[in-house]
């Protein structure tokens, strides 16, 4: 089975947030619930201060301190399904220990104040058990590996477009949106992506495309220090977060 | 020997129907807000999914904890000028634990799913299935070992193994609630493995001001009406042990402050510095909820006064509340991962439905207090029916 690995080469991307647009569309995420998100920043002070962003989907991590918090084994992660780390919509209890555990806040607990009003639950109201049914979603929905719009009172998080990638041709080695063979098996952050900066392939097949960038442009994994060993990688200058200084003095 | 326990009486009945009424409407608060908006009445979010209703929870556990252990000093230890205060000790710490309960049932998205999602999926690598493993012992224990004081065994065997057992679950429960903080690397201003002290001190302070606080209630709070027992406990060891436990807690605290403040690791510098020591609540709480009180109860000559013991129960018990609260929160007021894409430290303030979880709790607390006072001697000792018959025996049992 194929592990499957996330490389972003921030010296390409433009911080357009068309990936979390995409995911949004996908996988019918309310707003703030951005299981895709670009965070921007700004590192240095004037006259050298950089405005900064980094793309940051979940990290999949081949440790994820998610999975071992959790009480219910409601978060697992399915290396079956190329190690991503899935919810358990049917399991999960609302702790929310793991939004706790996960050091990339990418752990979302949708039954919260609305970011934006009118409160879209309001607007369109759920229906068959779901936190909210709007006039189009997707068709696709597997609970167990939280797929679908959530029920209310769970967790949720990226799935590396699990519903997507599952269908691909076993053995492949890399998933590329330019291979008219394989673009509908590809997560919709990486297709969707302008600038090509987004790149999903097996970091477990020696000749994939992902491992290869890894290997020749110098991929990183952020907060490498917490041992989670994320299945997502980073090209290029500045990939890290600055760390946080409150800006009211 | 409890006839003076106005808790039988008119003001008794008086308080029962206060705290019922304050429950019942708490309660029905709490669930037409969650029934209707869910979730979305609580003020966390999923940058800070822990709140008040957590910090609630873990004050009552933590409290039921201290009692359990203030309870292990005569029925582990050996302690027999404590006697007097054992049985009520253990009941509180069973009513606190159960009214902590509740607030936390309230709190998590799907609470019935807990009962058979936690003990079918054995994750044992989870702290969390450990507290519910060592907390539902503990909760047992303190049934079991009530039950036997109940029925006039305080010193058999299977009492005494009964003891043991209950003193090493509330070790491990409230050592394990702590590490469910204190394990998390990726949350610097929790992450210590110290913190298990911590929670034992600061279990036993809260502890020990529920307990000098119900027993005071309990005799219209007037040492006076209390058996010879109970006051000999309230005017010898435990004002000292109060003192005791307050100075180790503000020790403690004090080395967190300072390990925080020197650090440059801003996710545990600016917790203290611009959320900590910048809120003038937690300073005073720090100051009024437990310098205060150790002050006072530094001094042999006030330590002993019925109204300090009272004020200083009191106080502590804000103190200690405000300081589960802000430990809850000051571990998550810094953003994850977002580092300067964040403007501040995340705002927080309990929304009406998370007070009014924290209130229900209370009620409950105060009910089943005044039912328990009710029903049940919570002064009684063995000192009639197995001391006094054989001091041999009784030796043994606290040996």
């Amino acid at each position: 089975m194929a592990k499957w690995g996330m490389v972003i080469d921030l010296d390409k991307c433009t911080g357009c947030q068309a990936c979390t647009t995409a995911c949004s569309m996908e996988n019918n995420t309310l707003p703030g619930e951005s299981w895709q998100d670009v965070l921007f920043y700004h590192e240095g002070e004037y006259p050298s201060a950089q405005m900064k962003w980094l793309p940051r989907p979940c990290m999949q991590c081949e440790k994820p301190s998610c999975v071992y918090v959790c009480p219910t084994r409601a978060t697992y992660k399915d290396e079956e399904a190329g190690g991503i780390v899935f919810v358990d919509w049917n399991k999960c209890i609302g702790c929310k220990y793991c939004m706790i555990a996960c050091p990339y806040g990418v752990r979302f607990y949708a039954d919260e104040q609305p970011l934006v009003e009118p409160d879209i639950r309001d607007v369109y109201p759920g229906e068959n058990g779901q936190m909210w049914s709007p006039p189009y979603q997707n068709p696709e929905q597997d609970w167990r590996r939280g797929i679908g719009i959530q029920p209310k009172g769970v967790v949720s998080k990226c799935t590396f477009c699990h519903h997507k990638v599952s269908k691909a041709p076993d053995g492949v080695a890399d998933l590329d949106e330019d291979d008219p063979d394989l673009v509908e098996y590809v997560p919709a952050c990486v297709r969707t992506c302008p600038p090509k900066a987004r790149f999903f392939g097996d970091l477990d097949n020696p000749e994939s495309n992902v491992n290869r960038l890894i290997g020749d442009k110098h991929g990183v994994r952020l907060l490498d220090h917490t041992g989670n060993r994320p299945q997502v990688y980073y090209l290029g200058a500045g990939a890290g977060i600055p760390a946080f200084s409150p800006r009211k003095s | 020997m409890s006839d003076n326990n106005i808790m039988k009486g008119g003001l008794g009945t008086g308080l029962l129907i206060l705290s019922v009424i304050v429950l019942v409407a708490s309660f029905g608060f709490v669930m037409y807000n969650l029934m209707s908006h869910g979730h979305a009445s609580f003020n966390v979010s999923s940058s800070l999914p822990w709140g008040q209703p957590i910090s609630t929870y873990l004050y009552f556990a933590l409290a039921s904890s201290g009692l359990g252990l203030i309870a292990s000093l005569p029925l582990v230890f050996g302690f027999k000028e404590y006697y007097g205060l054992a049985k009520r000790a253990i009941f509180l710490a069973f009513i606190i634990l159960v009214s902590g309960m509740a607030v936390l049932a309230l709190e998590l998205g799907h609470t019935f799913r807990m009962l058979w999602a936690i003990p079918f999926n054995m994750q044992i690598q989870s702290a969390m299935f450990w507290m519910g493993v060592f907390y539902a012992a503990d909760l047992l224990f303190l049934l079991w070992k009530f039950q036997k004081m109940e029925s006039g065994d305080w010193d058999s065997k299977a009492t005494r193994t009964i003891g043991i057992a209950s003193f090493l679950g509330v070790l491990l429960a409230s050592g394990n609630l702590a590490l469910i903080f204190g394990m998390m690397s990726m949350r610097p201003f929790w992450f210590d493995g110290l913190l298990p002290i911590y929670f034992y001190l600061t279990a036993v302070t809260s502890g020990l001001a529920a307990l000098v606080f119900f027993t005071y209630l309990a005799y219209g709070f007037s040492r006076g009406a209390m058996p010879e027992n109970l006051q000999r406990a309230l005017t010898n060891g435990l004002p000292k042990l109060f003192a005791a436990a307050l100075g180790l807690t503000i020790l403690f605290i004090a080395a967190r402050a300072i390990t925080g403040l020197y650090s440059n690791n801003p996710e545990i510098h600016y917790v203290w510095t611009n959320y900590l020591f910048a809120s003038p609540i937690y300073v005073a709480s720090v100051v009024l909820g437990l310098l205060v009180p150790f002050a006072l109860m530094m001094s042999a000559s006030l330590r002993v006064n019925p109204a300090i013991q009272i004020l200083v129960s009191i106080l502590t018990f804000g103190g200690l509340f405000a300081e589960r609260y802000f430990f809850v929160v000051g571990g998550q007021v810094v953003p994850l991962f977002k580092g300067t894409w964040a403007w501040d430290m995340i705002q927080y303030t309990p929304s009406i439905t998370e007070w009014a979880l924290t209130i229900m709790g209370s009620a409950l607390l105060f009910t089943l207090y005044v039912l328990g006072e009710r029903f049940f001697n919570l002064s009684a000792t063995p000192e009639q029916p197995s001391m006094a018959e054989s001091p041999e025996r009784a030796g043994q049992a606290t040996a």
